[in-house]
């Protein structure tokens, strides 16, 4: 059977080594604080905020959510956002999305400040995390897939780690964090034929494609190391999640396995904190 | 089997004939590309590029000025350059020579430079909407090296391609365009370096093998699969007193053995060298069109 990679024990561990960094920075009076954007009531918003907000509280990072209606328009907004980049209080800035068809939001996105950009939201941070510098932030839901590989002592340099997905969340920018760490990365999808196998030839699968249970037996090998990233509702069990991969179906033959749900999903929240620490230290030294 | 030989130089002549064809038309609609070039110092290699881009300029009526200061210019100067170039509408694209001397900070003058004019493709916003797969100028040498295998007849889609090499100028630009749900691109993507325990055991897997490594002959015929695509993005010298020069250019292919094994193989030099200046017009051409809005 599959060892799971629980996402818990990492979580743990990275919160307190943040916790610490917080009471470091208290003692020299600054408090790291997050500013969270919304716009409407959206309940994955809400729930999501939700989770940040208990992080955040149980670390000691500063939150504030800055709320607005559904149909506030262009100019108001941008200029509520630019408010939100300015004030010095705020060192990281996360705006959900996608946010209301009336609004241009390639434009709001890049008002946030690269160095408050916590999520990589903006293009300049994009930019950033292709080019390896590391002035920017990436993602915070492929950092928590590489902050799980560390934690649980899983070699990169010179394995063959294979990607499922591209989207700008987490497939493109996991391929570059995963070549930082000298893997050979291949970035497959969709798209791609004999992708059942494809994917068996990876010593490190992450499954970042977005349908339920997709991954089965056919996509595994013997000892391979599964990062489950798929966070799906679960057909067969309405209000309930599931993941990419086919659980029941591969443990008997790969090596270790992050859980959906108990994975991932709540490692991200914890780096959202880190990267506003991580934030805070930069902006106020 | 023998390889057929993709041409660099028939394919970047093409792409200039379309593109005077393009610049005449743009023309017509009061639309005038421009190239500014800035050129520090007096580096024989950075003067030869810069002269065949002021060429390649010439030869498809795209304005362009070249600004040649001497090594000692301090970076407040040259900063000022590239200001003066992003205010001024001749200028649809602006390049400045690299390297740079010693003294300058070369990433603070590439990104002084308004990316919407960046012809080069480095600019931290284009790396960044390339990653995303929008809209943006490409590193040239990727961005040839795509349309070699779409002249070719080898568009990379549903292809696994596998990339040997991981810069920011070739490797991993190339990896993020070739993997975009998008024309010309929709591929499978390998990147594999020289950390990697066994680089042959991804070669050998490619439909299509694209080589920057920058090692001299690093790819051997039994590293590639027969009836691949091999497109050569090296270019080394290796002595050899035979030549005027005591040196001859090699890729980082053995090219003789390869080309028994290959279905198409790009030659060094003549392959992927003379696209690069190509695609910097061809940018250049571009960010005038996007800049003017047609």
């Amino acid at each position: 059977m599959a060892e799971k990679l629980k996402g818990k024990e990492v979580s743990a561990s990275l919160r307190e080594e943040l916790t610490k960094k917080v009471e470091e920075l208290k003692g020299k009076g600054i408090t790291p604080k997050l500013g969270v954007i919304r716009v409407g009531a959206r309940p994955d918003d809400l729930y999501y905020e939700g989770g940040i907000k208990k992080t955040c509280g149980g670390i000691g990072v500063d939150f504030e959510v800055f709320e607005y209606p559904e149909d506030v328009d262009q100019d108001s907004f941008e200029k509520a956002v630019k408010d939100v980049a300015n004030n010095k209080d705020i060192h990281g800035i996360l705006l959900f999305s996608p946010l209301p068809g009336s609004l241009d939001e390639p434009i709001i996105r890049d008002l946030i400040p690269v160095e408050k950009d916590v999520d990589c939201l903006t293009v300049g941070g994009a930019g950033k995390v292709f080019a390896d510098d590391p002035e920017g932030f990436p993602p915070c839901t492929p950092t928590a897939c590489m902050e799980m590989l560390k934690f649980f002592n899983i070699p990169l340099e010179g394995k063959k780690a294979v990607v499922l997905g591209r989207s700008m969340v987490v497939g493109k920018p996991m391929a570059m964090l995963l070549l930082r760490e000298n893997a050979t990365v291949t970035i497959c999808h969709s798209r791609t034929k004999d992708l059942p196998q494809v994917c068996a030839d990876a010593d490190i699968l992450v499954a970042a494609v977005g349908r339920p249970r997709m991954v089965d037996k056919n996509y595994v090998s013997a000892g391979q190391i599964v990062i489950d990233v798929g966070i799906n509702e679960d057909p067969d069990n309405p209000g309930k999640f599931c993941g990419d991969v086919n659980t029941a179906d591969v443990e008997g033959v790969v090596g270790q396995i992050s859980p959906v749900p108990g994975g991932v999903g709540g490692v991200t929240t914890v780096i959202l904190c880190k990267h506003t620490i991580l934030a805070c230290e930069k902006q106020t030294t | 089997m023998t390889a057929k030989v993709i041409s660099g130089k028939e394919v970047a002549a093409e792409i200039r004939a379309d593109l005077k064809k393009k610049v005449d038309e743009l023309k017509g609609k009061g639309v005038h590309p421009g190239l500014g070039v800035i050129l520090v110092g007096d580096d024989p290699a950075s003067v030869s590029y810069v002269t065949s881009k002021s060429q390649g300029c010439e030869e498809l009526g795209i304005y362009d000025e070249l600004i040649r200061v001497s090594a000692d210019t301090s970076e407040e100067e040259v900063l000022n350059m590239v200001d003066k170039m992003n205010n001024d509408n001749k200028f649809s694209g602006i390049l400045v020579q690299l390297p740079l001397p010693d003294h300058i900070d070369e990433e603070k003058v590439v990104n002084a430079i308004a990316p919407e004019k960046d012809v080069d493709g480095f600019h931290p916003v284009n790396q960044g909407l390339l990653l995303r797969g929008e809209e943006c100028p490409l590193p040239c040498t990727a961005y040839g090296v795509q349309k070699m295998l779409m002249v070719s007849g080898n568009d990379p889609a549903g292809k696994h391609v596998v990339i040997c090499g991981r810069s920011n100028i070739v490797g991993k630009p190339l990896a993020a365009m070739l993997m975009q749900k998008a024309e010309g691109a929709n591929a499978v993507v390998t990147v594999v370096h020289t950390r990697a325990q066994d680089m042959s055991y991804f070669t050998k897997q490619a439909d299509i093998l694209v080589a920057a490594v920058g090692v001299p002959e690093a790819i051997k015929a039994d590293m590639v699969k027969d009836g691949a695509v091999v497109i050569d993005v090296g270019v080394n010298r290796v002595e050899d007193s035979s030549k005027k020069k005591g040196f001859r250019l090699v890729g980082d292919v053995e090219y003789d053995a390869i080309s028994q094994k290959a279905s198409y193989i790009t030659p060094v030099p003549g392959g992927v060298g003379p696209m690069t200046v190509t695609m910097l017009l061809y940018n250049t051409v571009e960010c005038a069109e996007r800049i003017a809005g047609v």
